[in-house]
């Protein structure tokens, strides 16, 4: 193959990787906006319904919050280390082949 | 082992096609039957903000968890998950009772999906049995996972992808007011036990997420397994959560809090209550399919862990043969059927059940607990070694080992012999299969099999084969 072949070849490999990691991106970012709303919506609902109750035990709130926010910040850094991996290893793995 | 580039197939071994979303069938096969039942046993306990509180804590428990099986899955990349995590970072006791652990925790989930479909099954058709129907679940699944392993995993994502859209259609039509709620509900049945409910609650907490850290248990069959784990198994995580609060949600302000606590099919039933046709036939079909994926994924991850075992020769070795045109463990497949059988019909399924909890729990003190002597041995992170480096550690790795001693200890209430057999179980285990390894040549792990260097030796041990070599003397 001559070398504007191989550049050819090498763009198109480059630019397949690069849509197919947006895929994984993008499937990553679609999932935690679910997760992030879906959650939020559910405590909401739930505290605003049993005002009454947590307002009777006032240190309730801020153990729910607490493991909201563990829970979000964990599976947060831990979904972008995940693209960071697929990034860092997927031309010498050849994930997308 | 190191990562093959080109290969679909090992010669010899099982082979390696499975992709991220065979992964999240797995995962998410297994765990979605326990939305769909057996959760709302934390409404029985703690009410709604008790139920909310367990799936709070055991979600991010599992959150951790399957940070943990994601990093130990893509490093190692063998079939038998927690087991050989633990017979490489541990040590060969805690790696028999892992690989036992999970084998009891999948076997006995089984044999109780396999008996939900015969009881769903002679419900719709009066005239059907629930013991052939039972027995036919079970023989049918192990035909399916005989046959290989991608067109078990590709059922398991169809029915599992059925079942989860039931779920979010239902949820999506309900929170844009298309069904009438009841809000009342949540405040009648709040908090009906006090603080102390909080806690009891937890006890059922994992139901929403038992079984997850299975998913990781399909590397050596993954064709890129330090893609396909973490992205699979992190999917099939943030689907679970999702999950939950879907259906928590939907249960809640749709069922008598009363009702919901000893309801069978607490998602099927808020669905009957909306007066929706479709959402009862969705959830409906919903039901019995995510029993049937349960059931399909259990055999899969049981029957690794036995085939793990019996090549490290802690069973008998027989069972270890490779298929050679399917290239499945096909001995260890077969052999899932006899035990669940056994196990569906010892009449103690709700005891085994508790039992596959405990055995949960174990499990989730020592997955977390490899990962630690997993960094602690090898602390460099190379493509080789640790393609997935999961964040916080070992930090949050500490604290799921306690959130899973917490959860433990809440069994006491009401399931205190449970508990006590289990771990006097998992204790003998421990001793025997210890003191069995320490007479077997080959105990040590060879690193070279995995691609990877021999670990660096910490001070403490250099002093110990020092003091060693002194006392020899």
């Amino acid at each position: 193959m001559s070398a504007a072949g191989n550049t050819a070849a090498s763009a198109a490999t480059q630019s397949k990787y690069g849509s197919k990691l947006n895929m994984d991106s993008v499937l990553i970012a679609v999932m935690l906006i679910l997760l992030y709303s879906v959650q939020l919506f559910l405590v909401y609902s739930v505290f605003s319904a049993t005002k009454p109750v947590l307002s009777e035990y006032s240190g309730l709130v801020p153990v729910y919050l607490l493991f909201v926010g563990l829970m979000f910040t964990i599976e947060t850094i831990g979904c972008l280390r995940v693209r960071q991996s697929i990034k860092q290893h997927m031309h010498e793995f050849r994930y997308y082949d | 082992m190191a990562e093959s580039t080109s290969n679909t197939s090992h010669a010899g071994g099982l082979v390696k096609t499975l992709r991220p979303y065979h992964v999240w069938a797995l995962g998410v096969g297994i765990v979605l039957v326990g939305e769909y039942m057996g959760w709302n046993f934390t409404i029985a306990k703690g009410g709604v903000l008790g139920s909310l509180f367990a799936m709070l804590v055991a979600g991010t428990m599992y959150t951790v968890i399957s940070l943990c099986a994601s990093e130990l899955g893509s490093a190692t990349k063998l079939a038998g998950g927690p087991y050989d995590w633990a017979r490489l970072f541990v040590g060969p006791g805690a790696a028999a009772i892992v690989g036992l652990a999970v084998y009891m925790e999948f076997i006995a989930l089984e044999a109780a999906d396999a008996i939900v479909v015969a009881f769903i099954a002679s419900e719709i058709f009066p005239q059907l049995q629930v013991f052939p129907v039972t027995l036919f679940v079970i023989a049918l699944l192990t035909f399916i996972n005989y046959r290989g392993v991608v067109g078990a995993l590709t059922l398991n994502f169809a029915l599992t992808m059925l079942a989860f859209f039931a779920i979010i259609t239902f949820f999506f039509a309900t929170a844009l007011g298309a069904v009438e709620t009841h809000p009342g509900y949540l405040l009648e049945g709040a908090m009906p036990n006090g603080l102390i409910g909080l806690f009891a609650a937890l006890q059922f907490g994992p139901w929403f997420f038992l079984g997850i850290e299975g998913a990781a248990m399909c590397a050596e069959e993954c064709k890129h397994p330090s893609r396909a784990v973490p992205l699979g198994q992190q999917a099939g995580m943030i689907t679970l959560l999702v999950g939950a609060a879907m259906t928590l949600f939907l249960c809640t302000t749709l069922i008598p809090t009363d009702a919901l606590g000893v309801s069978v099919y607490p998602l099927f039933e808020a669905a009957q209550n909306s007066g929706v046709f479709i959402f009862v036939a969705l959830l409906g079909v919903g039901t019995l399919l995510t029993c049937i994926a349960s059931a399909n994924g259990c055999v899969c991850d049981a029957s690794r862990s036995w085939f793990a075992l019996s090549r490290d020769e802690y069973v008998s070795p027989w069972f270890s043969a490779v298929h050679p045109k399917y290239s499945t463990p096909y001995k260890a497949v077969i052999f899932t059927a006899p035990i669940a059988v056994a196990f569906a019909f010892s009449g103690f399924l709700d005891q085994v059940i508790t039992f596959s909890i405990v055995s949960g729990l174990l499990c989730y003190v020592l997955i977390p607990f490899s990962l630690i002597r997993f960094r602690k041995l090898f602390p460099e992170s190379t493509s080789k070694i640790r393609p997935f480096a999961g964040p916080l550690q070992p930090y949050i790795a500490y604290f799921a080992i306690g959130i899973a001693i917490l959860i433990m200890s809440t069994l006491f209430w009401g399931y205190r012999y449970n508990l006590l057999f289990g771990l006097l179980f998992y204790t003998i285990a421990y001793f025997y299969f210890s003191s069995r390894r320490k007479h077997t040549s080959g105990n040590e792990p060879l690193w070279s099999e995995l691609g990877w260097p021999e670990p660096e030796k910490t001070p403490d041990q250099k002093l110990k084969e020092v003091s060693c070599i002194e006392c020899s003397r």
